[in-house]
């Protein structure tokens, strides 16, 4: 435990008063989640002081994007962390009234810092379900890097701090000839079978200049090769995908999303199932860069779709190493492995928008990611009543993953705006639907047999009977939470969609959202 | 002429060279990875009994990654240290 009396002083700091420092740079993703917490914290009791282990430039950056309302001060020669010594950042050290350490928080951790707000009389600054993860780790402190200690591995490939370096190496640059085809050069080399634009060196510069940050910035690590996705090399993606150079504010945090743990990429990008991520778009962003929500959603219809959802899965293939015809075992893959992009259709929904449920604030862009099946249709053009749509919808949720199969699989039900209208109009809430839809997903008992083993009957004993119109059934779904609704496509046409999971929960894939920053 | 700039993950994959191949079984220790696929055991059940009573192994490590979907954690790879071979199951 470090003595902070013995320590150089921390600028800023009163005597006689409980303060929290938080060690941390600019660049690391956790601590740009996790320093906006403090901000809650209230400053009349408590002392909140930053220290940065970067320059005055990208700190000031940090503290003008993130909105940081507390005191931030640059650990200038990294003398105060050489003496404090955290291992990672952030770190936060609550210090009391006589200087000296009484709690250490590494990382990102909601429940320590909601325990370091009730050590300090506070309510807590952590909730739940904002859609930020619970806990992520953080990167290995500045002073304990290689450059910073003058050592001479740095960028060998032997050193093993490569792996948690932020910064990565320029990309190389390719020169090549008037009389090649430089569509032919780049839709071989990094295409997705369809010609791509070759990423020019001033395409690219325009995609980096907009996103505002360093080019070899690692932005994320992506399975299954874990390439380092550093802003310049998400930029040439973007540039191939037809990407505008405005829409890196979308695809940084959607790389950030995919490559959070929880997600689990590396099975996502490698398993034999159908997945694909599919990209779920919410917020003012929909109107700022032009993602369409309306009919054909899931078609070749807006530029901001086809474009990210493009970009994205250029990463997976060009960075992440998921190429379709090598590491990518996909027995029969998934139409979205092109571009699987959709934004909500929040104007034709009268429940909270997706965003919302998942814990953002409404007027906050976000993207969600879910390891998808392709669509499967729900046509209902006959049922008056609310109740008989979500029927509809119930039977096409009974065949998700395996028609068998219960308990493992989640579902997104896409209702389209003519059905969410009707259910709206006979009085359910958004709630109230997916109970009804978790209530009335069954599987017959019948189409069970001890004797011939297949998909999901082996399980049986694990699922639970419930009576659906009669009959007694088991419960397709675990919880309620399994299924997801979203409000998406053209006013016209009663045509809903049932979109099934990849393996789910801790073990395999759990749906992530992350907010998009402000314009 | 036109420069554009590489998109792709450019790091070199460390070489590692195979372990020469067992010339015998006979008193060797085997390690069988079960990666949690439904009905992985039937498959090692029977390579144990396989390896045990045909090809004379001295000792055979039983062990299971936690998910088939994720990479096996480090306390599974180190339990695995030490053996002359490992099989890894595939399932399904």
């Amino acid at each position: 435990m470090p003595q902070a009396q013995t320590s150089p002083p921390i600028p800023g700091l009163q005597p006689g008063k409980k303060a929290v420092v938080v060690f941390f740079e600019t660049d690391c993703p956790t601590c740009q989640l996790a320093l906006p917490y403090l901000n809650s914290l209230k400053q009349d009791s408590v002392q909140v002081i930053g220290l940065s282990q970067d320059d005055e430039r990208s700190t000031r950056e940090f503290v003008s994007q993130l909105k940081i309302s507390y005191p931030v001060e640059l650990d200038a020669g990294l003398k105060i962390s050489r003496a404090y010594d955290p291992h990672n950042v952030p770190t936060f050290y609550l210090i009391d009234e006589n200087g000296q350490v009484q709690r250490t928080l590494v990382g990102f951790d909601k429940q320590g810092l909601n325990e370091l707000a009730a050590a300090l009389g506070h309510p807590p600054i952590a909730p739940a379900d904002d859609g930020a993860p619970a806990w992520k780790p953080g990167c290995s402190s500045r002073h304990l890097e290689p450059e910073a200690q003058g050592t001479e591995q740095k960028n060998t490939q032997e050193n093993g701090a490569k792996m948690l370096r932020r910064t990565g190496d320029p990309a190389t640059r390719i020169t090549l000839r008037d009389e090649e085809d430089h569509f032919e050069y780049c839709r071989q080399k990094f295409g997705d079978a369809l010609p791509v634009i070759p990423p020019t060196i001033e395409k690219v510069e325009a995609m980096v200049k907009a996103s505002g940050l360093a080019p070899e910035m690692v932005i994320a690590r992506v399975p299954p090769f874990y390439g380092e996705a550093t802003v310049e090399k998400i930029a040439a993606n973007a540039v191939m995908a037809g990407c505008v150079p405005e829409m890196m504010r979308v695809l940084l945090p959607l790389m950030r999303a995919a490559c959070d743990e929880r997600f689990n990429l590396h099975g996502v990008q490698a398993t034999t199932h159908f997945a694909a991520p599919l990209v779920m778009i919410n917020g003012p962003v929909r109107q700022e860069l032009g993602f369409w929500s309306k009919q054909n959603v899931f078609s070749n219809v807006a530029r901001a779709n086809s474009s990210l959802g493009r970009a994205f899965q250029l990463v997976l293939l060009n960075i992440g190493g998921g190429r379709p015809d090598g590491i990518d075992m996909s027995a029969l893959g998934n139409p979205g492995k092109f571009s699987f992009c959709i934004a909500e259709n929040e104007e034709e929904n009268p429940w909270e928008p997706f965003h919302v449920t998942r814990g953002l604030k409404r007027e906050q862009s976000a993207v969600s990611l879910f390891a998808a099946e392709p669509p499967r249709g729900v046509s209902e053009h006959t049922a008056p009543a609310g109740k008989t749509v979500l029927e509809t919808i119930s039977f096409a949720l009974a065949t998700v993953w395996s028609y068998r199969t219960c308990l493992m699989p989640e579902a997104i039900v896409i209702l389209c705006p003519e059905h969410v209208k009707t259910i709206h109009r006979d009085g359910f809430t958004k709630e109230q639907a997916r109970q009804f839809l978790f209530e009335n997903t069954g599987i017959p008992v019948r189409h069970y047999s001890k004797e011939e083993r297949a998909e999901g009957t082996q399980l049986a004993a694990n699922y639970k009977e419930i009576t659906v119109r009669g009959e007694k059934c088991y419960q397709k779904f675990r919880s309620p939470e399994a299924i997801s609704i979203f409000v998406s496509g053209g006013t016209a046409g009663k045509f809903s969609a049932v979109i099934g999971s990849w393996s789910t929960g801790p073990t395999g894939s759990q749906m992530v959202t992350y907010p998009i920053p402000d314009k | 002429m036109v420069t554009i700039v590489h998109p792709g993950n450019e790091s070199v994959p460390k070489a590692a060279t195979p372990p020469g191949r067992l010339k015998s079984l006979t008193g060797k220790k085997i390690g069988l990875l079960d990666i949690s696929k439904p009905g992985g055991s039937f498959f090692l059940d029977r390579l144990e009994e396989i390896l045990r009573t045909k090809y004379g192994a001295a000792e055979i490590l039983r062990t299971r990654k936690p998910t088939f979907s994720k990479n096996a954690p480090p306390q599974i790879i180190e339990q695995l240290r030490g053996m002359d071979a490992v099989v890894e199951g595939l399932a399904d």
